[in-house]
């Protein structure tokens, strides 16, 4: 390959300069043509040879082709062996420079890839271990009631009874909103960074999320607010849905509190969700890495497999993939979740 | 309840079978249950059930090619069971002739509430599309005749295209409409298909009747399917 390439750019470097030498009659002119083809070699091909043996053939080329005597060898005219040195000086160097700076480059980018590919094993790692946890232990709940149930369901008082099957009921409604994370996580394309959005009304996709969230927890008492004025935010409106559902579900279940605001503003060119518990807040040290997953295992309510980490990471995953930006910040009482989308500026308003 | 309404219930998952099996016979109706689209087309055929549930993934057929034959020979109210996140699923069966649809998994309520709803429809349908002259549901009432919109007794002002809206949602209360089917019926069949302007117009209205536009208590959203009026 680099033979072809090499014979190919001297081909045409020698063509060129016959057509120049031709009308010209000047050596040192062509002597440039045959520097640029050096160039041209070292920057088209792999490794130092290719570069170095171009920069011979290259001053071989003008003494022999086109320097008196002609079609012979000769370094013995007044002032060229000079000009000679300096040409294969100059090629020889500069293809070694191109060809060093291209292999940097190569072994940057190899860096690159290959830190983005361990980033993404330990997100997947990480995302892995918080499922396997979350999930087995809900469904530690379930099977363990319902085994409970078979084998004594004829001791048991009614209520206690009743008791059983809504533990059921509530840690499968849990596993439920689990299985709807990761599969929202699918929509997201691979590489984690693009979603397909559309103009979605704002105020549509959080009567939505507030009215999913309410069907599984009727108990909740959430305040909703969104701007007056009509507002299309380009996104994908299921996955910020979840998002909302997320992080609305884990102001109820970590609050202790059941109240929450969830209003919207929309500022200069975003909209910013805001949503509010008055509960106990968020332990300060774990303020910055509340979104990176895991966490569940130091949580200190008694409710552990309640534990959010791998929702709140999806909805990380879910605002960075749509150029948006998700912080938590405490309150004198209570923790605040807030996250952006950027708005289209053609869109939503001044129309 | 002399002569029970039957059910029919296209459903390849036992369990999920029996459980909408078991919810509908305590609520009086009769159902007969299909595991596959072949029995299923010939159970309804043979029986004329008054409502189908129809499950869209089956073993031996689509269940869309199960509704467009159903579709063939009769417009019994057919009730589409969808796995959620498919919302383009949805859309497709609702506009080849489904009635309406539930998603995965649903309560009790949530059922008996779609079937009701199917029911009254084609109760309505048999009548030679005799309507009720109104809808009034809690504080909004509807005058059909006169073309008239109160809410807590004050008249609220609609535009024309709003009141066709508020109309067409009215009239199929309880019913999804898809964005397509209410852009034919509003704006004509050779309107632009870009729903942007009826969700424009939506928002207006949410405006106008609803108390928070972020919690409808009349019109609901199904983002990407389309709009259920409450009933």
């Amino acid at each position: 390959m680099n033979i072809v390439i090499t014979v190919g750019i001297f081909v045409i470097a020698t063509m060129l300069a016959v057509a120049f030498f031709h009308y010209s009659l000047n050596s040192t002119s062509v002597a440039i043509i045959y520097i640029l083809a050096v160039m041209l070699v070292a920057r088209y091909t792999n490794g130092y040879v290719p570069g170095v043996v171009a920069s011979f053939l290259g001053v071989i080329c003008v003494n022999y082709v086109f320097t008196y005597p002609f079609m012979r060898l000769n370094f013995s005219i007044d002032g060229y062996p000079i000009t000679f040195v300096a040409m294969a000086l100059i090629s020889g160097l500069t293809s070694m420079l191109t060809t060093q700076s291209k292999k940097q480059n190569q072994i940057l980018n190899e860096q690159e890839k290959l830190l983005m590919e361990a980033e993404k094993e330990t997100m997947r790692a990480n995302l892995l271990r918080a499922v396997s946890h979350d999930l087995r232990t809900p469904l530690t709940g379930i099977i363990g009631m319902a085994d409970a149930y078979l084998a004594d369901s004829g001791r048991l008082t009614e209520e206690e009874k009743s008791y059983m099957v809504k533990g059921i009921s509530e840690d499968a409604n849990w596993l439920l909103n689990m299985v709807e994370n990761l599969l929202s996580v699918t929509r997201i394309q691979v590489g984690g960074t693009r979603v397909n959005t559309s103009l979605e009304p704002l105020e549509e996709v959080v009567s939505e999320a507030v009215q999913r969230l309410r069907k599984r927890l009727p108990q909740a008492r959430v305040q909703v607010q969104v701007p007056e004025e009509f507002l299309m935010v380009p996104m994908d409106a299921m996955l910020i849905e979840q998002v909302i559902i997320n992080l609305l579900e884990n102001g109820v279940y970590h609050s202790g509190a059941e109240k929450i605001d969830l209003y919207v503003i929309k500022e200069d060119k975003e909209a910013v969700f805001h949503i509010r518990d008055y509960g106990k807040g968020i332990a300060p040290e774990r303020l910055e890495t509340i979104f990176d997953g895991g966490g569940t295992e130091e949580n200190q309510s008694g409710d552990s497999h309640r534990g959010m980490g791998i929702g709140l990471s999806i909805c990380k995953t879910i605002v960075n993939a749509h150029e948006g930006t998700i912080w938590a910040n405490n309150w004198e009482q209570g923790a605040e979740f807030v996250f952006t989308l950027p708005l289209r500026e053609d869109t939503g308003d001044d129309k | 309840m002399t002569n029970r309404q039957t059910i029919l219930v296209i459903e390849d998952e036992k369990i999920i079978g029996s459980y909408i099996e078991t919810i509908l016979i305590s609520n009086e109706y009769k159902v007969l249950r299909a595991m596959n689209g072949m029995t299923g087309l010939s159970l309804c055929t043979s029986h004329h059930p008054e409502v189908v549930l129809l499950d869209l993934g089956l073993p031996d057929m689509d269940g869309m090619e199960v509704l467009q034959r159903i579709r063939e020979f009769s417009n019994l109210p057919v009730i589409v069971i969808s796995a959620r996140t498919q919302e383009r699923e949805k859309v497709e069966a609702l506009d080849s002739g489904a009635d309406d649809y539930i998603t995965k998994p649903f309560g009790a309520e949530e059922l008996l509430a779609r079937i009701r709803t199917a029911l009254r429809h084609r109760l309505h349908a048999g009548q030679g599309q005799k309507q009720e002259p109104v809808y009034a549901k809690d504080e909004l009432v509807i005058d059909f005749e006169r073309r008239l919109v109160t809410l807590q007794g004050t008249a609220i002002h609609l535009t024309q295209i709003e009141y066709k809206l508020v109309s067409l949602l009215a009239r199929n209360a309880g019913k999804v409409l898809t964005y397509d089917y209410i852009l034919k019926e509003i704006w004509g069949p050779y309107a632009d298909m870009d729903n942007q302007i009826l969700r424009v117009n939506m928002a207006n209205i949410r405006r106008k009747l609803e108390a928070n536009p972020a919690e409808p208590h009349y019109i609901f959203t199904e983002i990407g399917v389309g709009y259920r009026m409450l009933e």
